[in-house]
């Protein structure tokens, strides 16, 4: 029987690290519970990025959560990369290492974007042995995320959750729940979420994203640009009451808020944690549709250099 | 019959190539690239990508060619501001669009994106008039090299938390041997020359103060981090000639010696501003330790007091 979140601590609730709150969470050691980076900001930083980062680490759990592992490509996997990856790991003392199940591009090219894959029997046996090979490199379980989508394949023959069970259960891998990726895929796909949720191990489930999303009304785009809405926070809630609980993380890459206002965010969680099964009132967010033509779905992570 | 799924590299040969089509996605489905792979029309489409209930396998897909573009602008834009803001926007996004397709990422980071922008403009670059001053397109290209140049130093090797060569530490050379020593640049020092003063209209752009382009003017910049920030200063032409000397290896002697020999005008002053520029060199932090002709290093904090004043041309 597998080992609740594969033996991973619930480290509590914790916000993405981005550039824009280096010198307030310097400054003000706020009590969040751990941090998330995005590993690629780091893993070849000689400057104020790592600086911070070596900071922020004595004194908070991090994650590293990766955008370009790429695991879902039919390109060689890139050694050079994971060894980087495990380097890192072990100089901020991760918690875990995480990254997507997609692939970010082929024939030695990156679209920098979270591109899915057809859900059959090949892509399956596939990305298992990927993983497989990964986790001998990391020397620890990869987990791995479900991404927001926008289009299925006709090569398809299995569902996503389906897919991602067989997955985590024959590389033995731990899985990053995003309940906000769920419902925006649940919308663009029409599948049911809660389905979703119901459908896969709930033991291997290591961490949670929340996130907002942009409605563009005939489909939701994974912006990470605003406040959890209410339909989130209630997958949630159903999450949490089928797994028991795991490490919870805010995304929030976009119009990117005062560090209060972040945290403010994710602490909303506390009260399913408590036990509350009522939504209203928790967020009061409804979704609103916007028809801008500028939504850009994440990860978009560049740090811009500070100049004198 | 059993089902056969198409291959998943064809797949995603076939999806990059749709999505990263500039024309856009019906084009990309139309190339030949993308027929190489999966030989579907655009009518046919829905055998490679199912349609939803509100949208068509078209505008799915567009979901991600138009996410590939405005992604990896974005990133571009907020490296090179000083760029972006001396053009429109739509004179930016046709060259990001532009080098998108002529380099696209080969890179797990984006911190690598944007390497060979200032090459792409200048590979683009209207052919120059007869003149030889230099044009609009000069200026846009230093603008760029400039702003790359500051993100290299801002997260590459630098000395944070390590002691440097302080002034006092030159004056512990022996004067004897002044002449034959070698001063050790930081990791993190860039000299740098530009055709205009692009370094005061990127500052005022990251300022947000709305900056008219300069006339053209040679600048010689000396770029540096300290303190986990970018710092640049504007030196002149002799100074920085001696920089690069000292910085790409010569003694001290032999550097000075060479710049010397360049200077049209006198000597003695040129002699008397040597040890004022040493001094804000060591003060600024563009030098780690001193390298002694008998192979025994000065480093900082270990003094003994002696003149730069011995020294002598």
């Amino acid at each position: 029987m597998t080992v609740p979140r594969l033996g991973h601590p619930n480290v509590g609730l914790g916000v993405g690290l981005r550039g824009a709150h280096f010198p307030y969470i310097l400054r003000n050691e706020p009590d969040v519970d751990w941090f998330e980076i995005i590993s690629e900001n780091y893993m070849d930083s000689h400057g104020r990025p790592r600086y911070v980062l070596d900071q922020i680490a004595e004194r908070y759990p991090i994650v590293m959560h990766g955008v370009s592992l790429s695991i879902g490509s039919t390109d060689p996997l890139d050694f050079e990369y994971l060894a980087k990856l495990k380097k890192l790991a072990g100089e901020v003392d991760a918690a875990w290492i995480s990254d997507h199940v997609c692939w970010t591009g082929v024939a030695g090219l990156n679209a920098h974007d979270l591109l899915p894959i057809p859900y059959n029997e090949e892509t399956l046996a596939h990305l298992v042995s990927r993983i497989r090979t990964v986790q001998e490199v990391l020397e620890r379980p990869l987990v791995l995320e479900n991404p927001s989508s926008y289009i299925t394949f006709a090569d398809s023959t299995m569902t996503e959750w389906d897919f991602i069970t067989q997955m985590a259960e024959e590389a033995d891998c731990g899985l990053l729940l995003d309940v906000n990726n769920v419902y925006v895929s649940s919308v663009n796909h029409d599948f049911d979420p809660a389905e979703y949720l119901r459908s896969i191990p709930t033991e291997r489930v290591v961490q949670f994203h929340l996130a907002g999303h942009t409605n563009l009304g005939t489909h939701l785009i994974d912006t990470h640009d605003g406040q959890v809405i209410d339909p989130v926070w209630e997958l949630y809630r159903q999450a949490h009451e089928l797994t028991g609980g795991a490490s919870t993380l805010l995304e929030w890459d976009a119009k990117i808020p005062e560090f209060p206002v972040l945290h403010a965010e994710v602490l909303k969680a506390q009260r399913f944690i408590d036990g509350h099964t009522s939504v209203e009132s928790a967020a009061s967010v409804d979704e609103t549709q916007t028809s801008s033509n500028k939504t850009v779905p994440q990860p978009a992570t560049f740090i811009t250099a500070e100049v004198e | 019959m059993t089902f056969q799924p198409r291959e998943l590299g064809r797949i995603q040969q076939w999806m990059q190539s749709v999505i990263t089509h500039p024309d856009g996605v019906r084009a990309g489905i139309d190339s030949g690239a993308a027929r190489g792979e999966i030989d579907v029309a655009v009518s046919d489409i829905e055998q490679v990508v199912s349609r939803s209930q509100a949208l068509t396998s078209i505008e799915r897909l567009e979901v991600y060619g138009n996410a590939y573009f405005a992604r990896l602008l974005e990133c571009l834009a907020d490296e090179f501001q000083a760029v972006g803001h001396a053009v429109d926007e739509e004179v930016f996004t046709g060259f990001a669009f532009g080098f998108l397709q002529t380099y696209p990422s080969t890179s797990y980071t984006l911190a690598d994106l944007g390497r060979r922008f200032p090459q792409y403009l200048e590979e683009i670059r209207p052919d120059r008039k007869s003149s030889e001053e230099p044009d609009w397109a000069d200026f846009l290209i230093d603008l760029a090299k400039l702003e790359r140049t500051y993100s290299e130093v801002f997260d590459g090797p630098g000395v944070e938390g390590e002691p440097l060569l302080s002034p006092g530490d030159l004056q512990a050379i022996p004067p004897n041997q002044w002449p034959l020593v070698k001063l050790q640049p930081v990791p993190c020092l860039q000299l740098k020359t530009y055709r205009f003063p692009v370094y005061e209209y990127a500052s005022a752009v990251r300022q947000e103060t709305d900056p008219t382009p300069p006339p053209a003017e040679p600048t010689h910049l000396v770029i540096t981090r300290r303190d986990f920030i970018v710092r640049r200063k504007a030196v002149p032409s002799t100074q920085f000639a001696l920089l690069q000397q000292l910085v790409e290896g010569a003694t001290i002697g032999d550097a000075i010696a060479t710049v010397a020999a360049t200077i049209d005008g006198s000597l003695e002053q040129f002699a008397e501003e040597l040890r004022g520029w040493f001094e804000n060199w060591a003060t600024a932090g563009y030098f780690r330790q001193v390298d002694l002709p008998d192979a025994t290093l000065i480093h900082p904090q270990r003094q003994v007091k002696l003149g730069v004043r011995d020294l002598r041309l």
